[in-house]
């Protein structure tokens, strides 16, 4: 019952959807398209081909440098804060948690003149410094979990077996927090995919990320086509929950906004 | 994240400090970068609201902005209903939470199909499902077909407004879809990896059904709970893109007012938006703090873990 | 007070019968233990009592009324965890008060109550006290106290002292054992320390692979083993084999009289536990054997011994013997333990 219900309610947004971006032509009141076909898909991989895709690959760029920079900081942080109680570990945590709650919008807007100037409007880097600021934090945050539970004796083995430390590195630590790597990296990049309004105000229109062009289709009033987009933009996350479940036990991945 | 940080002390704490240099090299870059970006972006918004936009020529410092802003008559409406977004979507999402979290713990772990399905509003963009609702609530939308089709109504205009509507149901309906999975998954967590076994000891010291759920499952999910909607009340406070895509023209809500003046091609309107994006900040940052306190009250009185 | 009475409970999970057709009774005021190797089923019978899992057949008996179907919380049995599963959000006085506050019981009465279970248990004064501030002898004896104050007729320890250190562990059986005698409340108690169960109860229980294998005081299970498994169980290693004629048990290394053993010739297996068995380094009585290997023990040496086609292991207190030697064993024929035919 509750797992028929459950299924039902999450999907059922989809269903408008999917509907849409297969009809040529329908109009109210019909409950069924007139006339099914691929037009939308047509416009969304060839007529407008390199825009769309074009947007895809950038919300891509965007998002997987975001997210390898942010687990590349964010895991020593993540480990120290695991790891160990210092003075000022409140503070920090503190710092670390006001880009989580405080709306990107704010950020955004304060940073536009300054990157105005220094001439990171408008372009990919100055989109990918905007989303580091709420998706680092996150990441740390998950690595933070992560190493609370972990037990760097380990490693003190393998240096007292011989290891070298970038050795213990790559083949001790690495592997044993694997999972939360993963995660983390999940959420950064999910995080920075789906953004849109600090990526419009940085980015001025010039860094047209999948959500940019979806917005600027809504305005035009294409249905088929923005259900087509649509499509695509969910598409890369819904993989990435896949392989979370498939190469995380089926873990749930809890925390994901 | 945020609860694990009980477990985390007790990692940290049987572990000597190894000095401030090894924890500064390896917590600066991440500090670093918020820092600057972060605290970066906020003073520079502060300083442009406060009256220094070079652009323009204004160099001087004014509370005029603010006071423009506040002195609106319209910003006690957008305040409000912001608010009233905010609070009625994390309320909301928190009651069908807690119900689907126990409905979830007693649902055998081997229904692993529904567990997945659950978590698919996760990895969706809220500009997604805010678009999908377009098409399913508009008045002209698949519900107001089908409506039509079962006779329940006999012309679009008939059909109930449910996107761009003073109640703002359509907002409401996209901020629950995708926020329950999250706070639900949150609770599950703490409540499959301590709740269960206390909800046994609860159950051979004679605690009823219902005595179990408010003595042991609500004390127990509470530090998890109270993050989650934290965090959905303050991300929902905040947010553009739906407000904008299913809310109605006039009241506006803040985040979007925000950006309108923001974007606008009068110049002068921008320190007002930055300003509007501030008190943002602030309301969240004030209903935070407030949320501490009064968990910091309960956990001294020992209501919650 | 009440007495326990468990009859032919058969308990599956997932499928699998983990506990086949488990019969015991505790009689009023005993305390009995169950004892096993991890993964014998023992808990699985104590949640079985406690509610917590229905078993697929059998039935149960607490205070002599029938309690299958009955929920946990209607029973008159209590379970205390092998973790302290202290609830982390409540003080001591909170956490012991629980159970009679869910009963709905007077202000007065859960603070009267609480502050003699504090007394019994040896935590006065600990009253207001978090949890996480408690050492974990503590936060045992907390646990313990959130059981007793209830009074059940039945109270369910599962290795309540696993997790304790060996000298804490003492401490804690000892104030188990006079708690016990003072409230003289049925206690089962679930243990994998064969020590523990020998010193701490009145009846021990032997469950080895979800059956039952021997039930009965300590002294029996100990020297009475009721099969060559058991015996294992209780550090018996030395098995030889022998045959019945005429009322009498012959063996190469011992003859002994077995009269009350049915006469048709069959071979037997026996047993003698190591430290019954005298060892000697001169005369020419008893068995020639030659030292294998001596290890030192504290208060006693642990030697083996080539005796014929067997090596017999020897506990004695003695510390000159090394590999090599010729030495003499004695064993004391009301030593040996025969097993009765079917083992």
């Amino acid at each position: 019952m509750v797992a028929a219900g459950v299924i039902v309610v999450v999907l059922l947004p989809f269903v408008p959807l999917v509907m849409w971006s297969l009809s040529d032509r329908w109009f109210y009141p019909e409950l069924w398209p007139r006339q099914w076909g691929l037009r939308a898909w047509q416009y969304v991989f060839s007529t407008a081909g390199t825009q769309i895709l074009g947007g895809l690959w950038q919300s891509v760029g965007v998002a997987a440098t975001v997210s390898c920079i942010s687990v590349g900081i964010g895991m020593p942080a993540g480990r120290a804060l695991g790891l160990f109680d210092f003075r000022g570990k409140d503070l920090v945590a503190v710092v670390l948690i006001l880009p989580v709650i405080v709306p990107p919008l704010c950020v955004a807007m304060g940073l536009h003149l300054w990157f105005i100037i220094i001439g990171l409007a408008g372009s990919f880097l100055g989109v990918v410094l905007v989303h580091l600021t709420f998706c680092l934090p996150y990441a740390v945050f998950v690595m933070w979990g992560i190493f609370s539970n972990y037990d760097p004796a380990y490693e003190e083995q393998a240096r007292s077996l011989g290891a070298p430390a970038w050795k213990v590195l790559v083949r001790v630590t690495l592997p044993l927090t694997f999972p939360g790597i993963i995660v983390a990296g999940l959420f950064a990049f999910l995080l920075s995919w789906s953004q849109y309004l600090s990526t419009l105000i940085i980015g001025g229109g010039k860094v047209a990320t999948l959500p940019i062009l979806l917005f600027a289709l809504m305005g035009s009033g294409d249905r088929p086509v923005a259900a087509a987009v649509s499509i695509v933009f969910v598409a890369p996350a819904m993989l990435a929950l896949l392989f979370s479940a498939r190469y995380l036990g089926g873990r749930s991945i809890t925390g994901v906004r | 994240m945020t609860t694990d940080t009980a477990n985390a002390r007790g990692n940290a704490r049987t572990r000597p400090n190894p000095g401030l240099l090894v924890i500064g090299r390896l917590v600066v870059p991440a500090l670093a970068v918020v820092t600057l970006l972060f605290g970066g972006g906020l003073v520079l918004g502060l300083v442009q609201s406060l009256g220094y936009l070079p652009a323009t020529g204004m160099q001087m410092f004014t509370l005029r902005h603010f006071a423009g802003v506040l002195s609106d008559p319209d910003f006690f409406y957008s305040l409000g209903l912001t608010f009233y977004i905010a609070a009625t979507s994390t309320a909301t999402a928190a009651l069908i939470s807690v119900a689907m979290a126990l409905v979830l713990t007693s649902l055998a772990r081997r229904q692993r199909v529904v567990h997945f399905i659950f978590q698919i509003p996760l990895t969706v963009p809220h500009l997604v499902i805010a678009v999908a609702l377009v098409f399913m609530m508009a008045p002209t939308g698949l519900l107001s077909r089908a409506a039509l089709k079962l006779g329940m109504i006999n012309s679009s205009a008939s059909f109930p407004l449910l996107i761009n509507d003073s109640w703002a149901i359509g907002t409401l309906t996209a901020y629950v879809w995708k926020e329950v999975p999250f706070i639900t998954l949150m609770i599950l967590s703490v409540l499959r990896r301590t709740g269960m076994e206390l909800l046994e000891v609860g159950k051979t010291l004679k605690a009823s059904r219902r005595q179990r759920f408010f003595h042991i499952t609500l004390p127990t999910i509470f530090p998890s709970l109270a993050a989650a909607c934290l965090i959905v009340f303050a991300y929902t406070f905040g947010a553009f893109e739906v407000p904008f895509l299913l809310g109605q023209t006039y009241p506006m809500t803040l985040p979007v007012w925000a950006y309108k003046s923001y974007s606008d091609v009068d110049l002068m309107a921008r320190p007002e938006g930055i300003a509007i994006g501030l008190i943002i900040a602030a309301v969240i940052i004030a209903a935070v703090v407030a949320a501490q306190l009064l968990t910091k009250a309960a956990r001294h009185r020992g209501l919650v873990l | 007070m009440g007495d326990l009475k468990l009859q032919n409970i058969t308990i599956d999970y997932d499928h699998t019968p983990v506990v086949h057709d488990f019969s015991l009774t505790v009689e009023n005021g005993q305390m009995a233990s169950l004892l096993g190797p991890s993964g014998a089923g023992k808990t699985t019978v104590l949640k079985a009592v406690a509610g917590l899992l229905q078993p697929r057949s059998g039935e149960i008996f607490i205070d002599g009324r029938l309690a299958n179907g009955l929920p946990p919380e209607k029973r008159n049995a209590v379970m205390v965890f092998q973790k302290n599963l202290l609830f982390p959000f409540m003080n001591v006085e909170q956490n012991i008060g629980f159970g009679l506050r869910m009963q709905g019981r007077s202000n007065a009465e859960v603070h009267r109550r609480i502050e003699k279970i504090l007394e019994l248990t040896e935590l006065t004064g600990l009253n207001r006290r978090k949890v996480h501030e408690l050492s974990g002898g503590q936060q045992q004896r907390v646990s313990l106290a959130r059981a007793l104050v209830l009074q059940p007729a039945i109270l369910l320890l599962d290795e309540p002292l696993s997790s304790l250190d060996a000298t804490l562990r003492q401490q804690m059986r000892e104030l188990i054992q006079d708690i016990q005698a003072q409230t003289r409340i049925t206690t089962l108690f679930v243990t994998h320390d064969q020590a523990e169960a020998l010193m701490m109860s009145q009846r021990v229980c032997l469950l080895l692979n979800g059956r039952i294998r021997q039930v009965g005081n300590p002294q029996e299970l100990f020297y009475r083993p009721a099969d060559p498994e058991v015996a294992r169980f209780f550090g018996g290693c030395n098995f030889f084999e022998g045959q019945l004629k005429n009322g009498v048990y012959y063996s190469p290394f011992a003859t002994v009289a077995a009269p009350e053993l049915a006469d048709n010739g069959q071979r037997l297996n026996a047993t003698i536990r190591p430290e019954d068995i005298l060892i000697s380094v001169k005369g020419t009585q008893g068995l020639p054997g030659r030292v294998q290997k001596a290890s030192f023990e504290g208060g006693t040496t642990r030697i083996w011994v080539q005796c014929q086609n067997r090596v017999f292991v020897v506990l004695a207190p003695r510390t000159d013997l090394c590999a090599g030697q010729n030495v003499r064993l004695h064993l004391p024929k009301d030593k040996i333990r025969i097993f009765p035919p079917g083992n």
